[in-house]
């Protein structure tokens, strides 16, 4: 127990160390000895958010998360009972090609799709953003697994009231699977929050950057002034550990859906 | 079930697939006529770019200008407030706009491929005229599979058609460039400038002989065309030439200097080089012919109506996914394919194709070699994190409610921004005033250069990395322990098996798929490692932490040589595959003697 205790200090360190420097003076910082703020300069929060614009960061990570998640959910879901509940020539195969996309490693498609954003004159654009992130395959899987767990008698009752496969998915399998459609809206969401290198290759100006971008620059144009480096990096983390404080089981559960095939 | 059914069903997907071959054809022929206007528009405005510096060339006079423009653009006044629309202007004048030159994209030739479109048509006849032949007799089983055959050539021979109209119209655009860079240069030489003032106003790459002679000096045009140009002379007089090198063609053309036994000769990369939608009338063509064979695969569906719902059911819910992964998964595997067998910069519009060099001088590039070595040593930190979070599992196993306050606190590095953690890190390993350091002083230890030493750069990083993954692989495997039964611990322990025993017999065995799902998709992921090196040590101290992903973000995005940097990423590719693999070889047959 008491191990238990000392690694989650270990691991809730560098968190800690985050905090108590962003609320200490810029100098404050090199002094000796100094672990913690000697007053909380407060101060750091509104000068170092202002002095590049994080709200407009924020914002168009915001817009590019939903947007993705939007675009993950209803793909993987369609997709997902497709491979799950219908029946068609060629479904495991194309299951199995579909798979097989994730043991390519991401950065292969970087350049073409770049290539193609560029031609596309999408460059520092929200649908050059987001146009390439709109389907997981892990999502297609997920909802997979999810929709197989589905009874079968549920469906056939509809199906004897006449209700065709889109009735089926919209009125009895999605309802079903909100559990799994929570679990893909969270991971997707997170994984948009901190997708950084595709970002970083299509977003040129200030005003469309994202987050982790935005604190990437932010990093390189304040290099020594670690208070405000900090106090940024406290707002960037604070949503997501909210999110996760409010919605731990959907994440646990996503987990091991995924874990235990 | 049978001829009947497939008979009434048939010309419904019938018109389908011919409609599917109407409108790849026409897209095939929008997309080359596009190109070909694009390149239009791009030369008028050089023109107008030439007109302007001929208008500010010494001794010019608008007169000169007129006349070089021959009906084809206007001289605006500067008050005249810009030109109209669909017209090009320029700036004349340093500060103050002197006059707008306004250039009509060019006219000549034709702007649309009729002859390609009249096949495009013929084709769509031949397809409905097959398919209604086959209409009264039932369809044999090999029909979808002919007319897939049918329909792709069909599209192909349109592609083709389109293709070589295309090259046409921009090699007269190409030619037409070139004789009004010629013609401005003149002009401008005629008026007393120099050979380099000359050619700067026809704004074209440019040598003249004295420079040919002397190739190593040669730098207002690509060494290899002035050697090429070289070896042609003697030119023809007054006609232009055309010139193949570095993989491209250049159009040429030279222009006697006043008083000098000399020439100058000005070349231009061709538009059927920097414009040719090779790549998108293939993928246009191609993408059609994906479409009508879906079409045809219906077709053995036709006699069982039933079936036949089912799947259009299916696809329809495929649809939006396939399209997408289809676009830009699927699709750019190809294109980055493609890519890697070219020398391709982003800067330079041509890109010659090298078949397999870029493959060799990877294979042979020591720095790629470092990258991939350093990635692997970096992998190594997956075992680490592993063993840290099986234990935490194992430590979490008793009490439900030291599960939920632990995960937060283990949890939240592996989901929080990975680019605020970078600079957290960077902070607290920073050499003299970082937490680490602080805390080795604090018990006499000397301080560690963390991150500005090759030799523990690295390490670092990994450690950095076990702290970010660990909570993550604690829940994964503590979803694994849950479903060990645990009557097997009782027996166990009725049989008297120590811990260990227990630990060695049951749990591990019991968590081999977690065990090895873990491991599998940690290595996949720690191979594509980034954002840590791009934030905290840019692949520094002297590359001592360039990892792949990183060497390749640089090699593109930073030196901008794309065909390098796509055959490294399917080298990577490559590395990846042969460690999965290699995983499930050894875990698999170590899997089937326990």
């Amino acid at each position: 127990m008491s191990l238990l205790v000392v690694a989650c200090l270990v691991m809730a360190a560098p968190f800690g160390w985050m905090a108590a420097t962003s609320l200490m003076g810029q100098l404050e910082v090199f002094g000796p000895g100094q672990l913690l703020p000697e007053s909380p300069l407060w101060s750091n929060y509104p000068e170092a958010l202002t002095a590049q614009p994080f709200a407009r960061f924020f914002l168009n990570s915001l817009i590019f998360a939903a947007v993705v998640v939007a675009g993950q959910v209803a793909t993987a879901t369609t997709a997902g009972y497709a491979f799950a509940r219908c029946d068609f020539p060629g479904r495991d195969n194309l299951f199995l090609l579909f798979l097989a996309t994730m043991m390519v490693p991401a950065v292969i498609v970087l350049i073409p799709r770049f290539l193609m954003i560029e031609a596309l004159g999408w460059i520092d654009t929200y649908q050059g953003l987001v146009s390439t992130e709109l389907v997981s395959v892990w999502g297609i899987f997920l909802m997979r697994q999810y929709f197989r767990t589905l009874p079968r008698e549920l469906e056939d009752a509809a199906r004897v009231d006449g209700a065709g496969h889109w009735r089926i998915f919209r009125s009895v399998a999605l309802p079903l699977a909100k559990p799994a459609v929570a679990t893909l809206t969270l991971f997707a969401f997170i994984d948009a929050w901190k997708n950084f290198l595709w970002p970083l290759l299509v977003t040129r100006s200030m005003e469309m950057r994202v987050v982790e971008v935005g604190i990437a620059a932010f990093h390189s144009t304040y290099q020594i002034n670690w208070p405000f480096q900090m106090a940024a990096g406290v707002v960037a983390t604070l949503p997501i550990a909210l999110l996760f404080l409010l919605t731990q089981r959907y994440f646990v559960r996503g987990i091991q859906l995924e874990g235990i095939r | 079930m049978s001829g009947e059914g497939a008979v009434r069903r048939l010309p419904i997907l019938a018109v389908l697939a011919v409609a599917a071959v109407a409108a790849g054809a026409a897209l095939i022929l929008v997309l080359a006529a596009g190109s070909v206007r694009a390149a239009r528009e791009h030369s008028s405005g050089a023109e107008a770019r030439m007109a302007a510096s001929l208008y500010e060339a010494p001794g010019v006079t608008e007169a000169d200008v007129a006349e070089f423009l021959a009906g084809r653009g206007r001289i605006l006044p500067a008050t005249a407030g810009g030109p109209g629309p669909g017209a090009f202007g320029y700036r004349s004048g340093a500060l103050e706009p002197a006059a707008w030159i306004a250039v009509q994209p060019a006219g000549g030739g034709s702007g649309w491929p009729w002859a390609a479109s009249a096949l495009g048509l013929f084709a769509a006849f031949a397809m409905s005229a097959w398919a209604a032949a086959r209409r009264r007799s039932p369809p044999p089983a090999r029909f979808p599979v002919a007319a897939a055959l049918l329909s792709a050539t069909l599209l192909a021979l349109v592609a083709v058609a389109a293709g070589r109209w295309e090259q046409d119209e921009l090699e007269a655009i190409s030619r037409a460039h070139l004789d009004q860079g010629l013609s401005a240069a003149g002009m401008a030489h005629a008026a007393g400038a120099g050979p380099e003032e000359a050619a700067r106003v026809a704004g074209l790459p440019w040598a003249d002989d004295a420079a040919l002679d002397e190739p190593d000096r040669l730098w207002t045009m690509p060494r290899e065309v002035g050697a090429a140009i070289a070896a042609a002379r003697p030119l023809p007089s007054a006609g232009r030439h055309r010139v193949a090198a570095g993989g491209a063609v250049y159009h040429g053309g030279s222009l006697q200097l006043r008083d000098r036994p000399a020439s100058l000769h000005l070349v231009l990369l061709g538009y059927e080089e920097t414009a040719s939608a090779a790549v998108v009338l293939t993928a246009a063509a191609a993408g059609s012919a994906l479409v009508v064979s879906l079409v045809l695969l219906l077709l053995p569906l036709a006699s069982r109506p039933r079936a036949l719902s089912r799947t259009l059911a299916a696809w329809g819910f495929l649809a939006p996914a396939g399209a997408l992964l289809l676009l830009f998964t699927f699709g750019p595997l190809l294109y980055s394919l493609w890519i890697s067998l070219h020398d391709w910069h982003l800067l330079d519009p041509a890109h010659p194709f090298t078949g397999l060099e870029n493959y060799r001088s990877v294979l042979g590039d020591g720095a790629w070699w470092a990258a991939i070595r350093n990635t692997a040593v970096f992998t190594l930190h997956v075992p680490f994190a592993m063993a840290v979070a099986l234990s935490l599992a194992l430590l979490t196993r008793q009490s439900r409610r030291a599960i939920r306050w632990a995960r937060l606190a283990l949890f939240l590095p592996s989901i929080t921004s990975v680019v605020a953690i970078a600079v957290v890190w960077k902070w607290l390993l920073n050499d003299g005033y970082g937490l680490a350091n602080r805390a080795l002083a604090a018990v006499g230890i000397a301080p560690v250069a963390w991150l500005s030493s090759p030799d523990t750069a690295l390490v670092s990083l990994m450690v950095i990395s076990v702290w970010m993954v660990v909570g993550y692989q604690m829940v994964v495997f503590q979803a694994g322990l849950a479903a060990i039964p645990r009557d097997w611990y009782d027996a166990a322990r009725v049989d008297g098996a120590s811990r260990w025993q227990r630990f060695r017999h049951i749990t591990l065995p019991g968590l081999r798929h977690t065990l090895f799902f873990v491991l599998v998709t940690s290595v996949i992921g720690s191979f594509q490692v980034f954002g840590l090196v791009y934030v905290m040590t840019e692949g520094g101290p002297l590359g001592a932490t360039d990892v792949a992903v990183y060497h390749i973000y640089r090699e593109a995005w930073e030196f901008l040589r794309f065909g390098d940097a796509a055959a490294m990423s399917w080298v990577l590719f490559g590395v990846v595959f042969a460690a999965t693999w290699l995983h499930f070889r050894l875990l698999e047959r170590r899997g089937s003697h326990a």
